[in-house]
């Protein structure tokens, strides 16, 4: 209940930060659709000279793009703006006043920071998304829809663990604060189903910066593609990689306060 | 329950830091077999604070007192010694502490820039759980004592220094904090502007009787508000006691600062210790004692063309310099 | 004047080599679009035999040309000077007897390639074994045709950003305008796919445009797939935007400074 009171009070704060620059609004909301224009016509441009990619249709693609601005939008909706948010405040000491706050520290760091309009991008997403799977024509259950739900939330939740590692090693090695551009740089890796990149790519993609992990895997799911035993695989890493993540929290902590030997 | 509301034993702070040289080499050597010096910030203090006390922490730039601070507030781990403030150890970082103390940091900002104060506030009442009723009642406090209103509706980027001081300082006591560790709380402000905070602290101590810790460039800070001051030196604690018997115990100096009307060709020397001062190159400083102040003063009248000629307290640093490094 | 530049250089690659794990960071960024496209189109042309008459290895050296072309026109002169502006420390350069942008700023940039490009070679060696791409189209009189273009490339683009990093002087919505300009990059340049790919009218208003003279044109001239007639209009057209360039930004930094300076920032 309470952490719900704090993410309205945080939501509150940051709708009147966005309040306070309302032309750059604007002009975000307009560079938004423009990319979505460029998304849209990329796939176009690539339909136009064949039918299938790595066997995904054009109807699954769009699908996919709207899963991959999920995960883009909680890139730039959350993890951009609080890892400035959190650089600057290890730059600058007001660290200090982050930690001595009587709530966890993680939480206050993912969300200290939320771009608010932003969330008409998941309402975007939602609808490339189904709209997509109607073109693709996929046979979809309650049971797949279900699946595919859990799995984008756990891939979800693999990106953010791997942020709170990047931005956790910043207490190690101060002089570390490029630590996201990695997550972002391979991201458009999302983009299109693993299944069109060669071996080393898609290890690369979905083992070490895992974004195909919540963008592929979901939609594959939906598309029956995954047995029980890999949806349980995936959702064990999802929860593995948010516990390893607020150790590796919980130790930065230990090191920013000396307490580790 | 201990009696004291803060109680230091032997409490030492170490840092390791890196031996750095510079060049390629080095940054290649160093990389495989790094070579550390060991920095004593704060060894073996020892004091105790009762509850209601405002003492002033006194010592010269990286003397300890801020990583004192830090370690009191949590922040920091000791590499040796305890710590109790309000029955808890401070680096365990509890909630139920958090929620009892705060750390004002003058040259940090806990307020977001680009929104007026009154939205941060709301959000560390939510963030320290404070009910409504006491929200609103600690807040017609602190807006009696810093006249807070018509600065609330402004972003914060726009106030002045002093402005946002108070905001900063409300925005820590919100959750009405029993202990307060405020580290250089006027720093930057103008002199109204450091009397504005001073007067409000001293009477936030008298009505909620808070104990304050707090360390201050200026002098004045302190001759205010505290009966007791420690110093710290070297990360040794070097006095704790009666700010009074301090000024009684180091010779009390006073610094004459003198323009000349003509060029500096006279020879000030035989008036007292000259003192150089980096910030103020025209002036020229001589160091009296402080009973002898009238008696020096009268004659560099009689005797030099004096334009100007000011009478001040030597800088709090100095005089700590000069009592305990010798 | 070459001491005046050789100075620049100590210093900016003195500056870029505190960075360089940032540095790494940017040239990842830099090269997985490319990279994830070579895979997605040779994995469609391996599918197919070909796309439009392109072969996987058409793709694969045209994406393996294009990190090299791209390495060497792109810049970050919208990194490394906008916030000069915005936050006043350019003050300091213009009261220098020396052109902020066209010496400090364009130097910067080469520092960075000239840093970036250790990052690079590792990579691209590594792609070369992965897809053993076929360069026999490459001749020597090709790549000696496209050295004077890639610079023409380099320099076209380079004015043009800085004009457009030179509207910090009115806005400070710069970076939106930049990420406009990327985005008719990526649409005109043959960034995303070679221009042949392109709707028949993309690619009409695209000769047109200064973009491919970053990507596309040198490319084709490296790998030897332009006719002469192809050859000389595109020199043509690289001079032509090169001299509009120049007057562009000599015409936005003339008035910019003005302003600034009016301002009194």
């Amino acid at each position: 209940m309470n952490v719900l009171k704090l993410l309205s009070a945080f939501l509150k704060v940051n709708i009147q930060m966005s309040l306070a620059y309302r032309a750059d609004t604007v002009v975000n909301i307009l560079l938004n659709l423009m990319w979505l224009g460029w998304e849209l016509l990329s796939l176009g441009i690539i339909f136009s000279n064949t039918d299938t990619i790595g066997g995904w249709g054009f109807g699954e693609l769009i699908a996919l793009l709207g899963v991959f601005r999920l995960v883009h939008t909680l890139m730039i909706a959350l993890i951009w703006p609080n890892t400035e948010k959190f650089n600057q405040s290890i730059r600058d000491g007001s660290m200090d006043y982050t930690l001595l706050q009587p709530v966890n520290s993680m939480f206050l760091v993912t969300f200290s920071r939320i771009t608010v309009w932003r969330a008409w991008d998941l309402i975007l997403a939602a609808i490339l998304i189904v709209i997509g799977v109607n073109m693709a024509g996929d046979t979809t259950t309650l049971l797949s829809v279900l699946t595919f739900i859990l799995l984008t939330v756990s891939g979800t939740i693999v990106i953010y663990s791997l942020w709170i590692v990047l931005i956790a090693l910043t207490f190690w090695f101060t002089k570390f604060d490029n630590n996201v551009t990695i997550l972002q740089a391979l991201l458009d890796a999302g983009r299109y189903p693993v299944t069109v990149y060669p071996v080393w790519l898609r290890i690369l993609v979905t083992f070490i910066i895992p974004i195909a992990v919540a963008t592929t895997v979901p939609l594959q799911a939906l598309r029956g593609d995954l047995n029980l035993s890999r949806v349980l695989m995936f959702l064990v890493i999802g929860l593995a990689s948010f516990l390893v993540a607020s150790q590796v929290w919980k130790r930065g902590l230990k090191q920013y306060s000396g307490a580790s030997s | 329950m201990s009696a004291e509301t803060i109680l230091v034993e032997k409490l030492s702070k170490t840092y390791k830091v890196p031996e750095r040289e510079g060049g390629f080499g080095a940054a290649v050597r160093s990389f495989f077999k790094r070579k550390y010096n060991e920095v004593k910030a704060v060894q073996e203090v020892n004091f105790r604070l009762t509850q209601g006390e405002i003492v002033g922490f006194l010592g010269p730039n990286g003397a300890g007192k801020t990583t004192t601070l830090k370690m009191l507030s949590g922040l920091l781990h000791p590499t040796g010694g305890k710590a109790h403030v309000l029955g808890f150890t401070p680096w365990e970082l509890k909630p139920d502490y958090l929620r009892s103390m705060t750390l004002v940091m003058g040259q940090r900002n806990r307020l977001a820039w680009d929104i007026p104060a009154a939205d941060s506030f709301l959000l560390n009442q939510a963030i320290y759980r404070i009910p409504e009723d006491e929200y609103k009642k600690t807040y017609k406090e602190l807006d009696e004592l810093l006249e807070l209103g018509p600065l609330m509706k402004k972003p914060v980027r726009n106030l002045s220094l002093g402005e946002r001081m108070k905001c900063e300082i409300a925005a820590g006591l919100l959750h009405r904090p029993r202990v307060l560790f405020l580290d250089e709380p006027t720093i930057g402000l103008d002199i109204t502007g450091q009397a504005h905070i001073r007067e409000f602290l001293r009477e936030y101590n008298r009505r909620t009787g808070a104990t304050i810790l707090l360390t201050s460039h200026y002098m004045a800070d302190v001759t205010a508000l505290c009966e007791r001051i420690i110093i710290i030196h070297h990360g040794q604690l070097k006095y704790d006691g009666g700010i009074n018997e301090l000024s009684r115990k180091i010779a009390p100096f006073k610094l004459i600062g003198v323009i000349l009307a003509e060029s500096n060709s006279h020879d000030l020397s035989k008036y007292g210790t000259l003192v150089r001062n980096e910030e103020d190159w025209e002036k020229q400083y001589i160091q009296v004692k402080a009973e002898d102040v009238t008696r020096v003063t009268s004659g560099l009248l009689a005797d030099l063309p004096i334009h100007d000629i000011t009478i001040t307290d030597p800088p709090i640093e100095d005089v700590i310099e000069q009592a305990f490094n010798q | 004047m070459f001491k005046i530049f050789r100075r620049l250089w100590q210093v900016n690659w003195a500056e870029q080599w505190q960075y360089r794990a940032n540095l790494i960071m940017y040239l990842l960024y830099w090269l997985v679009s490319p990279i994830i496209y070579l895979a997605v189109w040779t994995s469609i042309a391996q599918s197919k035999g070909s796309v439009n008459g392109l072969t996987p290895n058409d793709f694969v050296t045209y994406y393996m040309t294009l990190l090299v072309v791209d390495q060497i026109t792109s810049n970050i002169v919208i990194h490394t000077f906008a916030y000069k502006v915005q936050d006043g420390s350019l003050s300091g350069e213009l009261v220098r007897p020396i052109h902020p942008m066209l010496t400090n700023a364009l130097v910067n940039n080469i520092a960075f390639k000239a840093l970036t490009i250790m990052g690079f070679i590792p990579v691209w060696i590594v792609l070369f074994f992965l897809y053993k791409p076929d360069f026999s189209s490459v001749t020597f009189s090709g790549i000696l045709l496209a050295l004077p273009a890639t610079m023409m490339g380099f320099l076209v683009g380079f004015l043009l950003s800085a004009a457009i990093t030179s509207l910090a002087f009115w806005t400070t919505r710069v970076y939106s305008i930049h990420e406009f300009y990327f985005a008719l990059m990526l649409l005109f340049s043959g960034q995303f796919v070679p221009l042949t790919l392109m709707p028949k009218l993309i690619q009409d208003i695209a000769q047109y445009l200064p973009f491919q003279l970053l990507i596309y044109y040198p490319i084709q001239l490296i790998l030897g797939k332009l006719s002469s007639t192809q050859i000389v209009q595109g020199y043509v057209t690289g001079i032509t935007w090169l001299v509009i360039a120049i007057l562009v930004f000599n015409w936005v930094w003339r008035n910019g400074v003005k302003r600034y300076s009016a301002v009194g920032a």
